[in-house]
C-alpha cells in the first residue's frame, strides 16, 4: 500500500496537462459531461476536438497510436481521466462510438469490422446502441427486435427505446433476436445496421428536463446485409458484457469528479446564501464531503484491484453509490436554498434556485446503464454470494 | 498509487488473523464481562506482536483489523495506538524546537526513547489520557481526565494537559494516580477517569506542539477505524452466512430482495469505509498535508459503517438477533460506543467543516 505515483507517471501527467492548456477549446473547458441534447446538436467545436485528441494519441491513451491512444499504462490512464475530470473536459460528445462501439469491434468484429473503429473513435462516424426495448429494460435478455434470414440478408422488425443520439447516428450497433425458440440470452445476435436503411424511423424522446438526447427508433422490414453480423449468429448476449478493459481502471473518475464540484458548489452557496456558519448546515456539508471522499478512495481501491487482477467488484459499488450520491446532492442543494430551492424565475427573481433543473437531471443517473436495483441485486449475487431468487 | 496489499502485508493480515481467532474466542470476550484478568491470556500471545506499531500505519491497521473481528480485549489498541505514537513524537522532536512553548530535556528525551523500546519489545503497556469530563479530545488544563482507555491495566499513563497554545506530557505509573473505571455498553473495551493531583510523575513534564496532538489523533483515529473495519467484516460475514442458509417460505431468506438489498447497502458501507480508512494509513504513512482531514473522513465513515451495519445484522437475523446468547449483541456494543471514543461523529464532522468552510 503506497500514496502517490511514480516518475513515468508523473512526467506522462505534465505532457498531458501541456497539451490540454494549449489545445483545448474553451467551450470544452468546464462544461462537464452532459452529453449534447437536441437543441445544440454535436457541435463543430466538439468534432473538432474529438478529431484532434485523436489524432495526438489522447483520445484513449491505452490504445495504440493507429486507434488514438499512445499504449499508456493503467495508471497513465487513471491520470488522464482524472485531468480531464478536474478541467470537466470532455473527449466527445456522443459516447456510444468512442467508448462501446469501438472496443466492441475491435474484440468481436471481423477483420473489415475492425477497421471501422478508428473511425468510430475520431469522431468521423456517429453510432447509436441499439439495446433497450419498451418491453426489455432491466430485463435486455427478453428484447424482441426480430432478425429473419432471408438469402444474404437479415429482415429487421421492432423497436428500440432510450437510444443515444439516435436522431445524428448514421449506424446502430444493434441487438436483435435471431432465434425466438433458443433460450432468451441464446438467441440474440448484433447487427450494424445503416440509418438511411429503408423502414427506419426516428422519434426524440425528452427527459423530464424537455431536452432530448435520446429516441425511439422502429424498425419495419429494415434490410441489413448478412456480412453486417458481428461476431458469431446468436452469440450476442457476450457482447452486451462489453470491453472497455483498458479503461475500466478509471471509468469512476468523472462520476466522483462531478460529486466534488457538487460539494465545492454546495459550500459556496451555503457561503452565498449566508448560512455556513449554522452548525447543522455545516455537519451536513462535512458529511457529504466525507461520503464522496471515500468513494474517491474506494475508486483507488478498485484500480488497484482491477490493474492487479483485471477485475474488481468496487465498480459495481461505486456505480450504485455515485449515482445515488448525485440524486442526492442535487436535493441537499435545493434544500439549502430553502424557499428559492424549486425556482425557475429568471424575469422576477434576482437569484432563482439552481439545483432544480440538476435534480431533475439527476434521475437519469440511478436508472440509465443498470438500475440501482438491478445494482443491488449483481452486488448480493456475484460478489456476496447470496443465493438466487 | 498503490491500494492492494503487498505479500508481506498479506502475511501480517493472514498471521494477525489465525493468532487473534485462536487467542480470542467468543468465550473469552464473554468471560471478560465478569472478570478482566482473562485479557492477560490473548496479551501475553499477541505482546510479541506490538512491534508492527513501529513499522507502517498500514501494516498496524491490518493487525488492529483483526483484533477489532474478535472483539480483543486488553491493551493493545492503547498502546500501540496512543501510547507509542506519543512517545514516538516527543522522542523525535526532542533537540529541535517544539513549537508551543515546553521543552524536554536530553536526558528525558533519552528514558523516553527507553521506554519506547521496552514497550516495543511488549515489555511495557501504555495509554494517552487526554478528554476531559466532557468527552471531548480537545487539550485542556481539567485536573480529571476521561475516557481513558484501559487505563487500569496498562503499566504508563500519558496525561496531555495544557490550553490552546501550549500542552504538555507528563508520564505516571497507573497505581500512583487514582482510577474512576467508567462503565458504557461495551464490556469489550475499558474506559477510565483519571486523577493525577497530587501524584508523583517518573519524568518531569514534557513541552508539546499542537501538531503532535493533532497528528496523535490522526493516528489514533485510523487506527480505532481500522479496528472497527474488522468488526463491521464480522457482522457483515455472519450476516450472509446466516441469511444463506436460514431458511423460510422454503428458501434462504437471503434469496429475498428485501434481505439482498440491505446488505449490499451495508456491503457498501463496508467498502467506503475500508477505503477511507486504509487511504487515511496511506496518508499518514507519507506525511501527505492531507492525512488529518482524512483521518476525519475514516472516523466518521468507519463508525457509521460499523453502527448500520451491527443493527440491519440484528434485524436480518430475527428473533435469534437479539438473543443474549447470540454474540451479534457484544458486536453492536462495540459499534456504538467506539463512535463515541477518539471523538463522536459530530466532532470529526465540525473539524471537517473547520478545514472546508
Amino acid at each position: 500500500m503506497e500514496l502517490g505515483w511514480g516518475p513515468e507517471e508523473e512526467a506522462f501527467r505534465s505532457e498531458l496537462v501541456a497539451f490540454l492548456d494549449r489545445e483545448a477549446p474553451s467551450e470544452a473547458v468546464g462544461r462537464d459531461f452532459s452529453a449534447a441534447t437536441d437543441e445544440e446538436g454535436i457541435p463543430e467545436w466538439a468534432r473538432l476536438w474529438q478529431a484532434k485528441l485523436f489524432d495526438n494519441g489522447w483520445l484513449v491513451p491505452g490504445y495504440p497510436a493507429h486507434l488514438g491512444g499512445r499504449n499508456a499504462t493503467p495508471a497513465q490512464s487513471l491520470i488522464y481521466a482524472e485531468e480531464l475530470a478536474s478541467r470537466g473536459l470532455p473527449r466527445s460528445l456522443h459516447f456510444p462510438g468512442y467508448a462501446i462501439v469501438a472496443p466492441s469491434l475491435l474484440e468481436f468484429g471481423n477483420k473489415r469490422q475492425k477497421e471501422m473503429a478508428p473511425a468510430a473513435l475520431r469522431g468521423d462516424t456517429i453510432w447509436c446502441v441499439g439495446m433497450s426495448e419498451p418491453d426489455a429494460g432491466s430485463d435486455l435478455a427478453s428484447l424482441s427486435t426480430r432478425a429473419e434470414r432471408d438469402g444474404d440478408r437479415f429482415v429487421v422488425n421492432g423497436q428500440k427505446v432510450w437510444t443515444s443520439y439516435a436522431m445524428w447516428a448514421e449506424k446502430c450497433f444493434c441487438y436483435v433476436r435471431t432465434n425466438p425458440d433458443a433460450p432468451k440470452h441464446k438467441g440474440i445476435s448484433v447487427l450494424i445496421i445503416d440509418m438511411d436503411s429503408n423502414g427506419i424511423e426516428v422519434r426524440p424522446l425528452r427527459h423530464i428536463t424537455g431536452k432530448a438526447e435520446f429516441a425511439e427508433v422502429f424498425f419495419t422490414d429494415v434490410e441489413v446485409p448478412a456480412g453486417n453480423l458481428v461476431g458469431d449468429l446468436n452469440d450476442g448476449w457476450r457482447i452486451t458484457m462489453g470491453s472497455l478493459a483498458h479503461e475500466r481502471g478509471g471509468l469512476w473518475v468523472q462520476s466522483v469528479a462531478g460529486l466534488e464540484h457538487a460539494i465545492e458548489s454546495l459550500i459556496a452557496e451555503a457561503r452565498d446564501l449566508g448560512i455556513s456558519s449554522d452548525t447543522s448546515v455545516r455537519r451536513l456539508l462535512a458529511r457529504e464531503y466525507a461520503e464522496v471522499s471515500s468513494l474517491r478512495s474506494l475508486g483507488y481501491k478498485g484500480f488497484s484491484t482491477f490493474a492487479r487482477t483485471s477485475a474488481s467488484p468496487e465498480h459495481s459499488f461505486l456505480k450504485l453509490a455515485s449515482s445515488e450520491m448525485t440524486k442526492h446532492l442535487a436535493e441537499v442543494g435545493m434544500r439549502l436554498e430553502g424557499g428559492l430551492g424549486t425556482t425557475i424565475d429568471t424575469t422576477h427573481l434576482g437569484r432563482p434556485g439552481r439545483w432544480a433543473a440538476t435534480l431533475l437531471a439527476s434521475f437519469a443517473a440511478t436508472i440509465a446503464g443498470g438500475t440501482s436495483e438491478i445494482q443491488r441485486n449483481i452486488i448480493a449475487e456475484r460478489i456476496l454470494g447470496l443465493p438466487r431468487e | 498509487m498503490e491500494f492492494t496489499l503487498s505479500p508481506e502485508q498479506e502475511l501480517i493480515r493472514t498471521t494477525a488473523r489465525d493468532m487473534c481467532t485462536k487467542e480470542c474466542p467468543p468465550s473469552l470476550v464473554r468471560a471478560h464481562m465478569t472478570d478482566h484478568s482473562v485479557a492477560s491470556q490473548p496479551w501475553s500471545a499477541l505482546k510479541q506482536w506490538v512491534s508492527v506499531a513501529d513499522g507502517s500505519m498500514a501494516d498496524l491497521c491490518l493487525f488492529l483489523e483483526e483484533a477489532g473481528a474478535v472483539l480483543l480485549p486488553g491493551p493493545f489498541f492503547a498502546t500501540t495506538s496512543l501510547f507509542m505514537p506519543l512517545l514516538r513524537s516527543i522522542s523525535s522532536s526532542a533537540g529541535g524546537d517544539i513549537a508551543g512553548g515546553g521543552s524536554t530535556s536530553s536526558d528525558g528525551s533519552a528514558q523516553v526513547a527507553d521506554l519506547l523500546a521496552e514497550a516495543s519489545a511488549g515489555k511495557l503497556t501504555g495509554t494517552v489520557a487526554l478528554a476531559g469530563a466532557d468527552s471531548r479530545w480537545e487539550v485542556n488544563d481539567g485536573p480529571i481526565k476521561s475516557f481513558v482507555p484501559e487505563a487500569e491495566r496498562v503499566d504508563l499513563i500519558a496525561l496531555v494537559s495544557g490550553g490552546a497554545n501550549s500542552a504538555s506530557v507528563t508520564l505516571f505509573r497507573s497505581e500512583d494516580v487514582a482510577i474512576r473505571p467508567v462503565g458504557t455498553i461495551d464490556p469489550s473495551r475499558r474506559l477510565a477517569e483519571v486523577d493525577a493531583s497530587g501524584a508523583a510523575p517518573i519524568l518531569e513534564p514534557m513541552g508539546i506542539g499542537a501538531n503532535i496532538v493533532d497528528d496523535l489523533l490522526a493516528r489514533g483515529c485510523t487506527a480505532l477505524s481500522a479496528e472497527l473495519m474488522g468488526t463491521t467484516r464480522w457482522l457483515l460475514d455472519t450476516t450472509i452466512t446466516y441469511a444463506s442458509n436460514r431458511r423460510q417460505f422454503g428458501k434462504p431468506i437471503g434469496s429475498f430482495q428485501a434481505i439482498k438489498h440491505k446488505l449490499a447497502d451495508v456491503a457498501l458501507l463496508h467498502e467506503q469505509a475500508w477505503s477511507s480508512v486504509y487511504y487515511a494509513a496511506m496518508c499518514i504513512d507519507a506525511n501527505d498535508p492531507a492525512r488529518r482531514r482524512s483521518a476525519h473522513v475514516a472516523k466518521v465513515m468507519a463508525s457509521h459503517a460499523a453502527i448500520r451495519c451491527a443493527k440491519e445484522a440484528i434485524q436480518i437475523h430475527g428473533g435469534v438477533g437479539y438473543t443474549w446468547e447470540h454474540d451479534l449483541h457484544l458486536y453492536l456494543r462495540r459499534a456504538f460506543a467506539t463512535e463515541d471514543i477518539l471523538g463522536t461523529s459530530d466532532w470529526h464532522l465540525d473539524r471537517l467543516a473547520d478545514d472546508l468552510m
